[in-house]
């Protein structure tokens, strides 16, 4: 465990937003380098495993897809829980699906806290903006406003069909991940005193913004 | 700690009191219903009871809503019932006995002997004991193309079939027990219209009903279809149309104009007629067997690549109003599955939980049934398995009296079953989490569905014999 040459990750990482605006689509383009236009609706919950080599590091992500509908809203807390981290994905053609973040945001927060009392980390995905761009999102200013004020650590106009920040998006949720979880385990042990390593990928919340 | 108790008795007493547990294979009908009736007040199967009682809570939610599951489709089948053979409560006299040696034949009849012919076909023919079938799986049932001629006993269940359709009366208990283990696709469009309800068993009046019955669903259609842009529907409707596309996606069938717009009616309808579930995910999966098996009725080939709008219009028109009508009936008896917190599924998938001893409850990574089940429960497993294979289910499903909401559950356990070694290799959870929501069915046909279906049954009188061993 203390064994630094080699530090294995495993993060569980949901993927939620209303139905039909490309959450699996990211997902198979994320960990199969694939696209197509016709994946069948989320029932449930589907699970897929991307490894990742993060230095000299192994991580592991489970990407938890999880159905869009509102129907199934009520099965979520048994799908979120143990997550370190989560996606929220909305249509760039579909202002509705954007109205519905907040809605999705509110989910997890209030099903959902790390051992730390601390939201999980979220990113926000703008999906398809190969199909063109939505107002809000041609304004980066209003949308890091919107970020600040709904506890996303950061952003991405993303397109699955045409690989558009994809591996971006997902390397700065990672980043955050590495940042609570080292933060909970100084919290972990309160009474003694830790010298903090400075670590490259450590990671702020503004090193992540792609405007940067 | 109760749960472990249970498991240890089943593996400890595999010979229990009063159960037909030998009965391995059975392909035979169940048991008459009235049958269980017959049993003493204490041993009334537990699980019976506990089913009753949620649905008497859910009929106390439905009666508070103003919904088409309150309306009375069938107005007039009370009309058309014909005095038939008076039920008779002494069926009693189905032993466990006799229906063990009938079960035990048919087992023979349907295993030992089709496989010796099959063998030696194979000998004769050099042909492969399985016809090859496709990635995309053809859509049709395996007798129809590339398999062996007819069997005497094909032939004969096709004479039964159609001597039991032909009838002034059919006589819906013998032709549930015939149907149970699978239906001839030459006579499966009309037998499932029989079974589902929709079609009387009195044979003069069938045109009637299917006449007026396709008029009323136009009737739907002309009066509220446009009403999918209003503010109130338009959310609906906007989830049908995203989820279309990408119903069968790949199937060519699936992707014809025409037959997208015919599904999106079908839910359409059905959802606002329906407002205590309204439109829920998965329930589009539901209309394609129907759809296929009415449409089959007018294709020689597959299926899988006919041009629909190469039909006559009033050809079309019938098939997309008897799969509204026939998927309604099946929603009728599954309504709990599709409701707020969907209840229906929730129970089943903690009665999988209960049911499976010998697979997941021995693995030491903590899958949730939630995560796999939850599908199998709200598709009813056509996500896992190839449509020709649902087609053959359902014809079991539609012969059992409670075939889509409660026999199901079995139906799944099995399943379950079938993957035990597969599941019990598995070294990490997400390796068995993938496997679970990615079971390797596509080779599947009759022959393993036949398999399940006798596991399945056997699973059923089981339990249902040992109530005070099913605990929740």
């Amino acid at each position: 465990m203390q064994n630094n040459h080699h530090k294995e990750h495993l993060y569980k990482i949901l993927v939620i937003g209303d139905l039909g605006v490309g959450k699996t689509s990211i997902i198979k383009r994320y960990v199969h380098h694939n696209f197509s236009p016709n994946y069948r609706a989320t029932i449930g919950v589907d699970f897929a495993l991307k490894v990742l080599n993060w230095d000299q590091e192994t991580v592991r992500l489970q990407l938890w897809d999880i159905a869009g509908q509102e129907r199934f809203g009520n099965m979520t807390r048994v799908y979120y829980r143990e997550a370190m981290g989560a996606f929220i994905v909305f249509d760039v053609t579909r202002p509705a699906s954007f109205e519905a973040v907040t809605k999705w945001k509110e989910d997890l927060d209030s099903k959902l806290t790390l051992a730390n009392g601390k939201h999980v980390a979220t990113v926000l995905l703008a999906n398809k903006c190969d199909q063109g761009r939505d107002v809000l999102t041609n304004n980066g200013i209003k949308m890091e406003q919107f970020c600040q004020e709904n506890g996303f650590v950061g952003w991405y106009e993303t397109s699955a069909k045409e690989n558009i920040n994809i591996d971006e998006a997902a390397n700065c949720l990672v980043k955050h991940i590495m940042a609570s979880e080292n933060d909970m385990l100084q919290s972990e042990v309160p009474d003694t005193v830790t010298p903090q390593l400075e670590k490259d990928k450590g990671g702020t919340c503004s090193s992540c913004f792609r405007s940067q | 700690m109760a749960a472990d108790n249970r498991i240890n008795f089943w593996r400890r007493n595999p010979k229990v009191p009063g159960s037909v547990q030998p009965v391995y294979g059975a392909q035979h009908p169940p048991l008459d219903p009235r049958f269980r009736r017959t049993y003493p007040k204490d041993t009334k199967p537990k699980f019976n009871n506990l089913k009753s009682k949620k649905a008497s809570t859910f009929h106390e939610f439905a009666r508070s809503t103003n919904d088409a599951w309150d309306i009375d489709d069938e107005e007039d089948e009370d009309f058309f019932l014909t005095p038939g053979p008076a039920p008779s409560l002494s069926s009693g006299l189905h032993s466990a006995s006799t229906v063990f040696i009938v079960v035990l034949l048919d087992f023979l009849i349907f295993f030992v002997w089709p496989s010796t012919v099959r063998s030696t076909l194979k000998k004769q023919q050099s042909l492969p004991v399985r016809p090859i079938i496709p990635l995309v799986a053809r859509i049709s049932d395996q007798n129809a193309s590339g398999a062996p001629p007819m069997t005497v006993r094909e032939k004969s269940r096709l004479d039964k079939f159609k001597q039991l359709l032909a009838s002034a009366n059919t006589d819906l208990e013998e032709l549930r027990k015939h149907s149970w283990s699978g239906i001839p696709r030459e006579v499966r469009p009309i037998t499932w219209r029989l079974l589902s309800g929709y079609l009387p068993a009195n044979k003069e009046r069938r045109e009637l009903v299917l006449k007026r019955k396709r008029e009323e669903y136009f009737g739907f259609i002309e009066q509220y279809y446009h009403s999918r842009t209003d503010e109130h529907y338009k959310d609906t409707y906007r989830q049908i149309h995203i989820d279309i596309p990408r119903t069968n996606p790949l199937i060519p069938l699936f992707q014809q104009p025409v037959v997208q717009e015919v599904f999106e009616r079908i839910l359409f309808i059905w959802a606002i007629r329906h407002p205590a579930s309204g439109y829920v995910q998965g329930i589009n999966d539901l209309v394609t067997p129907f759809f296929v098996v009415f449409l089959s009725e007018f294709v020689t080939e597959d299926v899988e690549n006919f041009d629909v709008a190469a039909l006559p219009l009033d050809t079309q028109r019938n098939i997309e109003a008897d799969s509204f009508w026939c998927m309604s009936k099946l929603l009728d008896g599954i309504q709990d599955n599709y409701t707020f917190a969907q209840p229906g599924i929730q129970n089943k998938v903690k009665a999988l939980e209960e049911l499976d001893a010998g697979t997941l409850h021995h693995h030491k990574y903590e899958v949730e049934y939630l995560q796999f089940a939850f599908r199998w429960m709200n598709n009813l497993l056509m996500r896992e398995l190839p449509l020709r294979c649902t087609i053959r289910l359902w014809d079991t499903y539609q012969a059992e009296a409670e075939g889509f909401s409660h026999f199901h559950l079995y139906v799944c356990a099995a399943f379950l079953t079938e993957w035990r070694k597969e599941i019990l290799s598995m070294v990490d959870f997400q390796g068995l989490l993938m496997l679970l929501q990615n079971l390797p069915t596509i080779h599947w046909g009759n022959e393993e569905v036949g398999l399940l279906l006798a596991e399945a049954y056997r699973l059923k009188y089981m339990f249902a014999d040992a109530p005070s061993h099913y605990k929740r």
